[in-house]
């Protein structure tokens, strides 16, 4: 587990990664993310890992406003809290069963949480979003490779100690570019080791 | 394709064929030639039990078959004869012996002996091998969802249980008087409870868990429903997070042959098998509080405080010590 | 027709996945290749002397190549699956086929322990699952859903499918090729989809 720094905002998905019914899935700085979009349009960042017994979220299906688990089918609604337990259908849910939920912010095409994270979300330049690029090296060595290019607005993603993804909003639009780039990137910090 | 193109010297049934009179013999201690110190960091529970590490059936005299128990490689080579051999690639000692179609290891000192399986013994109920499966999952785990009733009408929908059907009723938990747990009294709606059904119909389950890492069920079976079938889940502990499946199917004669059988039986655990490697942490964590358990989980629950009771510590992660309780 | 059909196979799922899709009823003859090993006896390799799975009857035709059962199903009962004008589709089944000997052997070696260097099939297999990103990525912002370039899926899907959505067998993650995991979605969630052991179907009563 990396130290994610508090009061942070990371981005972590770009707004065309929630798709109906579908559950993102990432890590940030080692905490494992399950990320969906409600039916309703709230976007939810929620530890991916469900509070019934461990089964990853993300391996489950948005079925309205709920996140229904794989395992059990016990589902969970916007706020986190279970709604329903098809094995005892006629229990009322206890209020103290809930997945726990991430603090969301969305700007700039990305979504974007963090422990604690105070502020506005940093402000990044117009442009479209690039893909993003898995890099099997530490953030900080990955930020300091990014300064040099040009054309891109780079934010980094702590995945865990020693792989970090790459996020990029192609000031010119260009995204095969961005994408020839950071991959050229990934490849050079990759081989350098 | 198959890529499964070696050729094997035993017929596909051989479980069966195992002749009784290896059973009956007592297990061989292979003595080796360096000291063993260095293992005793390993939970003893498990270090001194006996586990499976491959099927008499899947052994091939042109290639040894290599596995890993505890953390330790071994190779398991069978000659001509049928004479199969187990030896730790560090060259240190282990106990081998034979049951149910297949090869058992201790690596400690055996406090007692494999398993016994009274239903083994019954003349019409054939041991049918199912055939190892792999999984990256910690032992305590694989166990665990053995026992869960809530995951049927889902992760084996359609076989085992089918949406709405997904109430899980009451049932009882109680301590085996040698150690261990068992479940009575589970009843489960069932669409395709073997490859004999032909229709659904309310099934009935008994649970047990005799050792850490062995648990079995009996269950209605479809054409003899005064008797049941008996299916046994062993797993080999390969790494604390990882684990090879080994069930063995003691079945009521209906029809099926032992190959419908095998197929039906590796479908469902592989329906399982997604699950468990994405269940966090992968060690199976005893705290109290942990998890969330409802009443459905009962046997989950005591199969975690039975696992804290005598000091489990392989492929979990132990309670605090005030939440171990005495069983 | 009849299928000669192992059921953790992908090839075989493959075939029996198209079926389904298609509308085309297969009766389905299971061959114990794990454990058994049946596909070595003689019975079955006086049927398919490759010895391998799956092998699909129709009377007196046999076919013994699970891609090209996949096209012949096509053709009979729907012909927009198969779109055989475009050089694409041989690029997308060799693909298919690169993913077996990569993914798929990983998987056979690390799932049901038979022989070979786990280590670098997954190796060749993470490349081909980077390429296969990147391509899903760029051809969902162009609005392409399927991985052909064709509005309609075709078989190129089910035969990459099938592997893909079983590479946690092999120890592959798809944790970071998030346009492979709508893809799977997508397919999952197609009309008269089915599951195999390992793949989930789309969970019931879901409203979409
Ligand atoms: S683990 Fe999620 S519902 Fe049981
Ligand atoms: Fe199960």
């Amino acid at each position: 587990m990396t130290n994610l720094a508090t009061g942070v905002w990371y981005a972590i998905a770009a707004d065309h990664d929630l798709v109906d019914g579908h559950v993102y899935r990432t890590v940030l700085g080692g905490h494992e993310l399950a990320v969906w979009r409600a039916q309703s349009g709230t976007v939810q960042v929620w530890d991916d890992r469900c509070p019934h017994r461990g089964v990853r979220f993300s391996l489950g299906e948005v079925v309205g406003d709920d996140l229904r688990c794989q395992y059990h089918a016990w589902r969970f609604g916007p706020t986190g809290a279970c709604t329903f337990i098809p094995a005892q259908p006629q229990m009322k849910v206890p209020g103290t069963i809930r997945a726990r939920t991430w603090p969301v912010a969305q700007s700039g095409g990305l979504v974007w949480t963090g422990i604690d994270p105070a502020g506005p979300v940093p402000d990044l330049p117009p442009g479209t979003v690039a893909r993003a690029i898995p890099i099997a090296r530490p953030a900080a060595e990955v930020a300091a490779a990014l300064v040099a290019l040009e054309g891109l607005a780079p934010v980094v993603q702590p995945l865990d100690a020693g792989t970090t993804m790459v996020r990029a909003i192609a000031t010119d639009g260009d995204v095969p570019r961005a994408d020839r780039v950071l991959v050229a990137l990934r490849r050079r910090l990759e081989s350098a080791v | 394709m198959a890529r499964f193109a070696r050729t094997i010297a035993h017929t596909p049934g051989c479980p069966k064929k195992r002749n009784r009179a290896a059973a009956k013999t007592r297990w061989t201690l292979r003595r080796g030639g360096l000291a063993t110190a260095a293992m005793t960091a390993i939970d003893p529970i498990v270090w001194n039990d006996w586990h499976p590490v491959a099927a008499r059936c899947t052994l091939d005299p042109a290639r040894a078959h290599t596995t890993v128990l505890l953390n330790q490689p071994l190779t398991i080579a069978i000659d001509g004869a049928g004479t199969i051999t187990a030896r730790r690639d560090d060259g240190g000692a282990l106990h081998q012996d034979e049951r149910y179609g297949l090869v058992w290891v201790c690596l400690g000192t055996p406090d007692r002996p494999v398993l016994v399986i009274a239903e083994a013994d019954e003349p019409d109920r054939p041991a049918v091998v199912v055939g190892a499966v792999a999984v990256r999952a910690a032992g305590p785990r694989v166990i665990e969802n053995f026992l869960d009733l809530g995951h049927l009408g889902y992760v084996h929908a359609g076989y085992l249980g089918d949406d709405p059907h997904t109430r899980v009723l009451p049932y009882s938990v109680a301590a085996l008087p040698q150690g261990g747990i068992i479940a009575t009294g589970c009843r489960m709606y069932q669409p395709q409870a073997s490859p004999a059904a032909t229709e659904g119909f309310d099934v009935e389950y008994v649970y047990k868990v005799e050792r850490a890492l062995i648990t079995c069920l009996y269950k209605s079976n479809p054409l003899h429903r005064d008797r049941f079938d008996v299916i046994y889940l062993f797993v080999q502990p390969v790494t604390e997070t990882t684990s090879v499946a080994h069930p063995l199917l003691l079945c009521l004669p209906d029809g099926t042959t032992p190959q419908g059988l095998r197929a039906f039986q590796q479908t469902i655990f592989l329906q399982d098998k997604p699950i468990l490697e994405n269940q966090r942490p992968a060690r199976l964590p005893l705290a109290d509080g942990a998890d969330t358990p409802i009443a459905a989980d009962k046997s989950s629950v005591a199969y975690r405080r039975w696992l804290s009771a005598i000091g489990l510590t392989w492929g979990v992660i132990p309670a605090p010590a005030k939440a171990a309780r005495a069983a | 027709m009849i299928l000669y059909d192992a059921h953790h196979l992908p090839e075989c799922y493959a075939v029996r996945l198209f079926a389904a899709l298609v509308g085309a009823p297969l009766t389905l003859v299971p061959v114990d290749v794990y454990p058994g090993h049946e596909h070595r006896s003689d019975d079955f390799l006086a049927r398919n002397p490759l010895g391998t799975l799956p092998v699909l009857v129709d009377g007196d035709t046999v076919w013994t190549d699970w891609q090209e059962m996949l096209a012949a199903l096509a053709l009979r009962h729907d012909a927009a699956w198969f779109p055989a004008h475009d050089p694409a589709l041989i690029g997308w089944l060799g693909m298919a086929r690169d993913l077996a000997a990569s993914l798929g052997l990983a998987r056979l070696i690390d799932t049901f322990g038979a022989p070979g260097d786990a280590a670098a099939a997954r190796a060749h297999a993470d490349v081909l699952l980077d390429e296969i990103e990147r391509r899903r990525w760029f051809g969902e912002r162009a609005g392409k859903v399927w991985v052909m370039p064709q509005a309609h899926p075709t078989i190129a899907d089910v035969a990459v499918f099938v592997f893909i959505a079983l590479c946690e067998d092999a120890g592959l993650s798809l944790r970071d090729r998030p346009a492979l995991r709508r893809w799977i979605d997508r397919v999952r969630f197609a009309p008269g989809f089915i599951a195999m052991s390992g793949v989930f179907p789309p969970m019931a009563n879901v409203t979409r």
